[in-house]
C-alpha cells in the first residue's frame, strides 16, 4: 500500500489555517470565520514535481485548533507528523511570536522534520520585513511563503514545498 | 464479548450507551475484532482507513506510549467527531483502539472556542484601531507644532517691529527704517492671513464644508491674472514666469476663485523652487485633450523632488524635510489636491530630483461648455 503522510498546520487562531487548507484541497474560500475546535482531517492526493519527474503523494492534512501558545493537546496532535506548515497573519500587530512558539514546539517534538512558513492574508497587508523572513528561514531551515487563502497566492507553493521535502527525505 | 457476567459489566452495553467501539488490531494494523456497533468498522480492513487520524502514527501505536487524540473530525462529515485512544491489554498484549463519539461535548466546546476567539479577534482589532487613532493624533500634534512654528515666525516680526515703532525713541529712526519695519510687518501680516485662510480651507475640506460657487469661467483669463500676481510674489524677481495660451480657450464650469487659488498655490511653489537659480523658469499653460478634458499645467526647472519627499509634501499633516518645506506650513499642495478633487478633477505631479517639477490639474470633459 502506498504510504500516506501526515502534515500538521499550526498557528494562532484566526490566522487562516483552515482557509489555506481549504484553498489547497478544495480550491474554495469563505470570508466567514468558523473557529476550528479540536482537529479536522483532510485527505488529499496530489502530484508533485520532483527530481525524477512527477510523483504522487497521499496526504492527511491536520487542521488544528489555533492558539497563541501550543497546548498539551496541540502536542498530542503533532505525534507522527511528517511535516508542519506554520501559519501567521500579516495583518496582526505581531504576526510572528505565535509562529515562533509553534515552530519551537514542533521542532522539539519531532526534531529535524521539515517545516514551512506561511505569512498569510497577504492580500490585506504589505510585504513582511525581509529581516524577519530571513531569520525565520535560517532558524528553522524552512522556506517562508507569502500567502493569501483569499486569492490563492503562494498556497500551492507552500504545500508543495513540504511535499517535496517529505518525498526527498523519504520520511 | 456478548455473554453477560453477573456482577460485572457488559462492555457492549457500556459502549453502546457511550456511542463508542473498541477495536482490536494486529501489529500490521488490521482490524481483528470490533466490540460495539456505534461505528461502521469492518473486520480485516486496515484500521487507518476507518480512522485516518492514525496515518503517521504506526510506529507510536506499535512501540510508543498509549495515544489519545481528542476531538477528531473528518472534513467530509461522514462521521461524527470522535476521540481516539489506544491501550494494550495487559494479559494478552493485544492492541485495542477505542473510538468514542463526542458530538455533544464537541458542539458545546466549539461554541466556547468560537466565542472566545471571535472576542479576542475583535479586541485585537479595537486595539489596532486605537493605536491607529493615537498615531493619527500624534501626526495632528506634530502638524499643530508645525503650524504653530509657522505662526510664530511672522508674529515675532510683527510684535518686534511694532514694539520698536511704538517706543518714544522711534522718532529717532530715519524714515527709510520706519518704512522697512512697516513693510516687514505688512508682509508678515499677509503671510499670516494666507496661512489662516489655508488652515480654514483645509479643515473645511476635511469636514466636507467647503462648497464651490460654480460659474462659467475663462481659463485663459484666469491664467493671465494669476501669472500677473505671481510676478509680484517676493521671490519672483529674476524668475522667468510665462503663460502659454491655447487658441480656443474653453470655458470651464468651476469655482473661479478656487481655480485662481489652485494656480496661485502652484505658481508660488514653483517660484520658490526656482528662486535660487539664475535661470529660473516657470511656465503656466492650459492643455486640451482629444477627449474634451483639459489640464492646467505649472512647470518649473527647480530641483525637483524624490518620490518620498513628494508624498510628504502632498500630505497636510506630514512634516516635509526642511529642504522641501516652504512657507505656509506646506499646506499648498494639500489644498490644491482637495480643491481639484472637489471639482471632480485630480492633481497629478511628475518630478524627479534634478528634473524640475510639473503639476497637472486635470478637469473632466463634462466641465467644459463646448464639444471638441
Ligand atoms: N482577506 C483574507 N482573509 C483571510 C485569509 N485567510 C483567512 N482569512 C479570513 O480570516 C478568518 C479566519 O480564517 P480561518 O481559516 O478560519 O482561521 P484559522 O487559522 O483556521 O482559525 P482557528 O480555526 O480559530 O485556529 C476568516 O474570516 C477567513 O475568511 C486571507 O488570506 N485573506
Ligand atoms: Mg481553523
Amino acid at each position: 500500500m502506498m504510504k500516506t503522510y501526515k502534515i500538521v498546520v499550526l498557528g494562532d487562531f484566526g490566522v487562516g489555517k483552515t482557509s489555506l487548507i481549504r484553498r489547497y484541497v478544495l480550491d474554495e474560500f469563505s470570508d466567514q470565520y468558523r473557529a476550528t475546535m479540536g482537529v479536522h482531517l483532510y485527505k488529499h492526493t496530489d502530484r508533485i514535481a520532483t527530481e525524477g519527474g512527477q510523483s504522487e503523494i497521499r496526504l492527511v492534512v491536520w487542521d488544528i485548533e489555533g492558539a497563541p501558545l501550543p497546548s498539551g493537546q496541540t502536542q498530542r496532535y503533532v505525534v507522527g507528523a511528517s511535516a508542519a506548515l506554520v501559519v501567521g497573519d500579516l495583518t496582526r500587530a505581531d504576526p510572528y511570536s505565535a509562529m515562533w512558539s509553534a515552530a519551537d514546539m514542533f521542532e522539539e517534538q519531532l526534531p529535524g522534520r521539515p517545516m514551512a512558513f506561511a505569512l498569510n492574508k497577504r492580500d490585506l497587508s504589505d510585504a513582511p520585513s525581509p529581516d524577519v523572513v530571513k531569520r525565520m528561514e535560517r532558524r528553522y531551515d524552512g522556506p517562508v511563503f507569502e500567502t493569501s487563502a483569499m486569492n490563492g497566492e503562494g498556497v500551492l507553493h507552500a504545500f508543495h514545498s513540504l511535499g517535496k521535502s517529505i518525498l526527498a527525505r523519504n520520511l | 464479548m456478548s455473554d453477560f457476567s453477573p456482577g460485572g459489566i457488559n462492555p457492549e452495553i457500556v459502549l453502546t450507551a457511550m456511542r463508542a467501539v473498541a477495536i482490536r488490531v494486529s501489529e500490521d494494523l488490521t482490524v481483528r475484532e470490533v466490540s460495539g456497533d456505534a461505528f461502521d468498522v469492518q473486520i480485516e480492513t486496515d484500521v487507518r482507513e476507518a480512522i485516518p487520524a492514525l496515518y503517521g502514527m504506526e510506529d507510536v501505536l506499535r512501540d510508543g506510549p498509549p495515544i489519545s487524540i481528542p476531538f477528531v473530525q473528518l472534513n467530509d462529515d461522514t462521521t461524527p467527531p470522535v476521540t481516539v485512544s489506544s491501550a494494550r491489554d495487559k494479559l494478552t498484549g493485544a492492541l485495542w483502539l477505542v473510538l468514542r463519539d463526542v458530538s455533544e461535548e464537541s458542539e458545546v466546546q466549539r461554541q466556547l472556542v468560537q466565542n472566545h476567539n471571535a472576542l479576542a479577534l475583535a479586541e485585537a482589532e479595537l486595539r489596532a484601531a486605537r493605536d491607529a487613532a493615537l498615531a493619527a493624533d500624534r501626526t495632528k500634534t506634530s502638524f499643530l507644532a508645525n503650524v504653530s512654528h509657522e505662526l510664530r515666525t511672522p508674529l515675532h516680526v510683527i510684535i518686534g517691529g511694532a514694539s520698536i515703532l511704538s517706543k518714544p525713541r522711534s522718532t529717532a529712526l530715519d524714515p527709510d527704517e520706519v518704512v522697512g519695519y512697516a513693510s516687514d510687518m505688512h508682509e508678515s501680516g499677509v503671510l499670516l492671513l494666507q496661512l489662516v485662510d489655508d488652515l480654514i480651507d483645509l479643515s473645511r475640506s476635511e469636514t466636507g464644508d467647503l462648497t464651490l460657487y460654480e460659474e462659467w469661467c475663462d481659463l485663459n483669463e484666469i491664467v493671465d491674472k494669476m501669472v500677473g500676481l505671481g510676478r509680484e510674489l517676493p521671490d519672483a524677481a529674476g524668475v522667468i514666469l510665462e503663460a502659454k495660451h491655447i487658441m480656443k480657450a474653453p470655458r470651464v464650469f468651476a469655482d473661479g476663485r478656487r481655480i485662481k487659488q489652485i494656480l496661485l498655490n502652484l505658481i508660488s511653489n514653483a517660484i520658490k523652487a526656482v528662486a535660487q537659480r539664475s535661470d529660473g523658469e516657470v511656465r503656466v499653460s492650459v492643455d486640451r485633450h482629444d477627449d474634451g478634458s483639459a489640464c492646467l499645467i505649472v512647470q518649473d526647472n527647480g530641483p525637483g523632488m524624490s518620490e518620498e519627499d513628494l508624498a510628504i509634501a502632498r500630505e497636510p499633516f506630514g512634516q516635509p524635510r526642511a529642504a522641501v518645506r516652504s512657507k505656509g506650513a506646506g499646506l499648498g499642495l494639500a489644498i490644491v489636491d482637495r480643491l481639484a478633487k472637489l471639482h471632480g478633477g485630480a492633481l497629478i505631479i511628475t518630478t524627479e530630483p534634478g528634473q524640475g517639477l510639473r503639476a497637472f490639474v486635470h478637469f473632466d470633459a463634462t466641465r467644459f461648455g463646448d464639444k471638441i
